[in-house]
């Protein structure tokens, strides 16, 4: 048993998650090209690309079962959604690799691993997994106008002006409606406070919540 | 200035009556319609009070819809051109108003009329309208894809009602500080716009 501290904290958590273990075990007779095939797929199916024609051609191309290639696969996502999930500051490239060498995963598999974790997609994968997140929608386009109502059918001469907004949120829902002026002086206000609040909390959360 | 009310037959007509009823009765009646006016489609009086009101000013229907019809008109014409209450009192007593009546109307617009107006102006011709607005800032430590967050989100609630209806309908929208950041800044220019304007 290594006395490196790195055993004190492994990115999967407590135990070693079973996908993970069975691909440490089904990965001899792998070679490298084999490997970063299967790895592709996986990225890609990470991002949300649909990849059954992928992993049937490679499938085809080896000899290696089916199953066992499963295994893999299972593995290969499992490892990297947890590491992933980790920020960078908190999870370390050296502590990752330690991580998986005591899984005695071959080295170059490990750099493989290493390389789309702590690699320049690694943002365009953060983005993809949280999409699939629990969340209320986001305004995804905003537009307005500003009226001036000069006549209506009961006053000649109304001269109120207004402001029409048009929301259109990420969840396709659209709306349309006027904002009468003191209202909008509320939102405007409103919505200065909140920026101050989370400005506020920015600079304190950073100071008390340690990782 | 251009005179509000032409004196019309049904003018004619209904001047005749409104002289004839008594000045206290007329009063009431006169409050009463200043204060539906702003509202569309809604019957100023009851089918029972309309009766009552036959038998008190011993109209006939005809006669007694001819009145309710013109005092209201009068008035809408008074908030149409925003007229003053004294030139309102003069034209009333140019197409043969009594006196005393073209006073009554001159006090309740002078009274009442600017509050009649703004309430006019507040209403509303678009499919919807903010009502209220609420936030709630969140901060966030973590999701199923992603742990050790700290990422302050805000969530704003906008009450939004259909004209006719008492129902509000609530808009609930995610903004992380830059979202917000964005957002504000549309405010502002929006505001840049209204102040253009004044």
């Amino acid at each position: 048993m290594s006395s490196s501290h790195a055993k004190d904290f492994s990115f999967w958590g407590g135990r070693i998650p079973p996908e993970i273990e069975s691909m440490s075990k089904n990965l001899k007779d792998v070679d490298q090209e084999l490997f970063r095939k299967l790895m592709k797929a996986v990225v890609s199916s990470l991002e949300g690309k649909d990849c059954v024609s992928l992993m049937k051609s490679i499938a085809e191309s080896t000899t290696i079962p089916q199953d066992r290639l499963g295994h893999i696969v299972a593995g290969m996502h499992r490892v990297l959604s947890e590491a992933i999930r980790i920020p960078p500051s908190s999870l370390k490239q050296e502590a990752f690799k330690e991580n998986l060498r005591e899984l005695r995963i071959p080295e170059d598999f490990i750099s493989d691993f290493s390389s789309v974790v702590f690699g320049n997609r690694r943002s365009a994968l953060e983005t993809a997994t949280s999409t699939n997140d629990p969340h209320l929608p986001a305004l995804q386009d905003f537009k307005w106008r500003v009226d001036v109502a000069i006549s209506t059918s009961s006053l000649s001469r109304a001269l109120r002006s207004s402001v029409l907004m048009q929301m259109k949120l990420s969840d396709g829902s659209f709306h349309c409606f006027e904002v009468p002026l003191s209202k909008f002086q509320e939102l405007r206000y409103n919505t200065a406070l909140i920026l101050k609040e989370m400005n506020d909390l920015e600079k304190r959360s950073i100071l008390q919540i340690q990782d | 200035m251009t005179s509000i009310i032409k004196e019309t037959q049904s003018i004619k007509e209904a001047v005749t009556f409104i002289n004839a009823i008594d000045v206290n009765k007329f009063s009431r009646l006169i409050s009463r319609i200043i204060q539906k006016l702003h509202l569309k489609g809604e019957r100023t009086f009851s089918e029972d009070e309309e009766q009552k009101l036959q038998t008190a000013l011993s109209l006939d229907k005809q006669a007694l819809d001819l009145v309710l019809e013109t005092t209201a008109f009068i008035l809408e014409q008074a908030v149409y051109h925003n007229v003053k209450p004294v030139a309102l009192q003069q034209q009333l007593e140019a197409v043969h108003l009594n006196p005393d009546k073209a006073e009554m109307f001159s006090q309740t617009w002078a009274a009442t009329g600017p509050e009649l107006v703004e309430k006019l102006k507040n209403n509303i011709f678009a499919p919807k309208k903010l009502e209220y607005v609420g936030w709630q800032l969140n901060l966030q430590m973590a999701q199923s894809s992603q742990a050790r967050l700290k990422s302050p989100s805000a969530v704003l609630q906008l009450g939004l009602r259909k004209e006719d209806s008492e129902v509000q309908e609530n808009v609930f929208a995610d903004f992380n500080h830059q979202e917000l950041l964005e957002f504000y800044n549309k405010l502002e220019v929006v505001q840049g716009q209204l102040d253009s304007l004044t």
